[in-house]
């Protein structure tokens, strides 16, 4: 990506963070004071710095689902429904199966859950490449169906009787370990990093990658050329939920141990708009990822210390995307360069 | 059996579906304007949360239900201002526009809910003056005519009324044939003399209306309560309505009252031992195969038309 690409993504989160400072202005705090603050929770100590690691995995793993499906031009806003489902998926295998060693108990309970999202992905999927039916419609629907869905299946089949609504701990064997106790990062960083390589890799240095691309950029010619796209697209999504669903499974067996009714505050959405606003470029996902992970756990320290409430924080997120979305607005240098051209 | 069956499909269901049906039928008829002018507003769904705390907000206020439908349609118009000019002055993506609009309404009312009105997940009081309902005495003597006829909100027929008024708008006015020209071919439009990017802008302010109108109906219309994110998918629903109806307000009016009868349906079928999440589930799955049904009749009539001989 060009420099000019990347001074444009400063100056709008420089916007966004005066734009937030403003509102709490308005409110009657010191912005400064209130920065220091979400900084300090975001990085300063080891639960901190461990609980913002926490946030960017399923945020990374999201944005990294979505812009995948953005990749053969499909608009997958049912990330969060294959997180759900692939949560519940990998927390019932964690205990029901028994008896397997960590290694092994693990993979079962990642690759169930990576099946299941890719699954959920395929009905949009299949309704978008051969029914041409609107994705973001679907996709956004499918969400509330999966999430009530596993909210029954939590409740009724695999609840773990207690109060509330949660399913029975996962066996040890199934655990993700932690590091940087006692905050919630586990060993699924490296899992996530070890995905975004592959991702990576898959992409740009494979022919179903190059197939991906192709058709992503145009469908008619990748037609003509003899790349079943309507076939890619359906991969496409497969791979999306199938990310999505693990992004769940390491939520399950990582951060909670158990699946846990309405785990997820639109975790996807996060990562789906890390997505958008990276321009799904795969190396600029991780440095937004990590940017909203570390705000959105800033927020918390935020919160406590400064009584300024969490939801400014999303709302100076919308301001952001809103702002980035904005492409003909902060083109200054490439005006400059088109007029003395 | 057949009792059961007597007891949830009875006449009053009539009443319940147009009910549940009306703030779907207002978001999607808001998209179906821009829809015509070629523009998808998934932000419907934000004007319609934001319309909803906006009503609920001035209502709570000032007592005056007319006051809060105004400052909810103003809000709805800001909003839709917002994503004008994001996406007709400066290229964005629409799409990613509305998305960005219903985070950011989510964000801004749950953060008004917590610190303007001091409550947290919903807000309720006595203080909230709702939408009237139409009642006429005379009809209260025949039991049936009284269900079927009597004691809607105003906003249920103002709804039924839109359904002809914008047809009448789209399909006989000189406005809305500039809207469809400037929908199906804007270079045309353009060269005919119509000025595309106002006539964009109008009919997402629009939409703004109308989402706004949607919002305070769904708050102040029967429940007179604001919950955190209220809306729940219902502006996609009306996206979904306006794909079923083939962008026509009469049969995008059908849709909103299929959804309607399915939301009915499920909510009686509860007592009757069908979990909770399941009913819930109805409308959205509904919705999906509606979708994929009316994309199917368009495939397919594409197809015929393209290998008539002609």
């Amino acid at each position: 990506m060009r420099r000019s690409s990347y001074l444009n993504l400063l100056i709008t989160i420089i916007i966004s963070l005066i734009a937030g400072g403003i509102i709490m202005i308005l409110l009657g705090h010191n912005p400064f004071k209130v920065y220091a603050e979400l900084f300090k929770g975001a990085f300063i100590g080891k639960f901190n710095i461990g609980n913002t690691l926490g946030r960017f995995v399923p945020i990374l793993l999201t944005a990294i689902a979505f812009a995948i499906s953005f990749k053969v031009s499909v608009f997958n806003a049912g990330v969060e429904g294959e997180l759900y489902l692939g949560a519940i998926a990998a927390a019932w295998a964690g205990f029901a199966i028994q008896g397997l060693p960590k290694v092994l108990h693990i993979l079962v309970c990642m690759i169930v859950a990576t099946i299941v999202g890719a699954l959920w992905a395929a009905v949009p999927g299949v309704l978008k490449a051969y029914y041409r039916v609107n994705e973001i419609c679907t996709t956004l629907l499918l969400n509330y169906v999966a999430i009530f869905f596993t909210s029954y299946l939590v409740n009724n089949q695999l609840s773990s009787h207690t109060g509330i609504p949660q399913t029975p701990k996962v066996l040890p064997s199934a655990t993700l370990t932690m590091i940087l106790k006692p905050s919630k990062a586990n060993i699924g960083i490296f899992i996530t990093l070890a995905v975004l390589l592959f991702v990576y890799w898959l992409i740009h240095y494979t022919t179903l990658g190059y197939k991906i691309r192709s058709v992503g950029s145009n469908p008619f010619f990748s037609d003509y050329v003899g790349i079943g796209t309507k076939k890619i697209i359906v991969i496409g999504m497969l791979i999306s939920g199938g990310i999505g669903g693990l992004a769940g499974g390491i939520e399950s067996l990582g951060t909670y141990n158990r699946f846990l009714d309405g785990f997820s505050q639109f975790i996807a959405f996060d990562g789906m708009l890390a997505s958008l606003i990276a321009r799904n470029n795969i190396k600029m996902i991780f440095i937004i990822a990590l940017f909203l992970a570390s705000l959105k756990n800033g927020a918390l320290g935020m919160e406590r210390f400064t009584s300024v409430p969490k939801s400014i924080v999303d709302a100076i997120i919308a301001i952001f995307i809103l702002l980035t979305s904005l492409e003909g607005l902060i083109n200054i240098r490439r005006k400059v360069k088109t007029i003395e051209a | 059996m057949l009792e059961k069956i007597a007891l949830i499909f009875n006449y009053s269901i009539i009443k319940t579906t147009i009910r549940y049906s009306t703030p779907i039928l207002y978001a999607a008829l808001g998209v179906l304007i821009t829809q015509q002018a070629n523009m998808l507003n998934v932000g419907v769904e934000g004007m319609m949360l934001s319309g909803a705390f906006t009503a609920i907000a001035v209502s709570y206020f000032t007592g005056n239900w007319f006051l809060a439908l105004i400052a909810a349609i103003i809000v709805g118009i800001i909003l839709a201002i917002i994503m004008a000019f994001a996406h007709l002055k400066y290229d964005a993506d629409i799409i990613v526009v509305g998305v960005a609009i219903n985070l950011l309404s989510l964000a801004l009312t749950r953060f008004l809910l917590n610190n303007v009105l001091g409550a947290s997940g919903f807000f309720r009081s006595p203080y909230i003056v709702p939408i009237p309902k139409v009642h006429f005495d005379f009809l209260t003597k025949n039991d049936v005519i009284n269900t079927l006829f009597n004691n809607y909100s105003m906003f249920e027929i103002i709804g039924i009324m839109l359904v002809f008024i914008i047809w009448f708008l789209l399909f006989k006015t000189v406005w809305g044939l500039r809207v469809r020209s400037v929908g199906l071919f804007p270079q045309a439009a353009e060269t005919a003399g119509i000025n595309v990017y106002k006539l964009k802008f109008s009919t997402m302010i629009f939409s703004g209306l109308l989402g706004g109108m949607a919002g305070a109906h769904l708050s102040l219309g029967y429940s007179k309560l604001f919950v955190e994110n209220m809306t729940g998918g219902k502006g996609l629903m009306g996206v979904a309505a306006m794909f079923f109806g083939g962008g026509d307000p009469i049969f995008t009016w059908v849709g909103c009252l299929i959804f309607g009868f399915t939301d009915s349906v499920g909510s009686r079928l509860q007592p009757y031992g069908l979990p909770s999440q399941f009913v819930l589930m109805f409308p959205y799955i509904t919705t999906v195969l509606f979708l994929t049904l009316s994309m199917i009749r368009r495939i397919r009539r594409e197809r015929i038309e393209k290998s008539s001989l002609k």
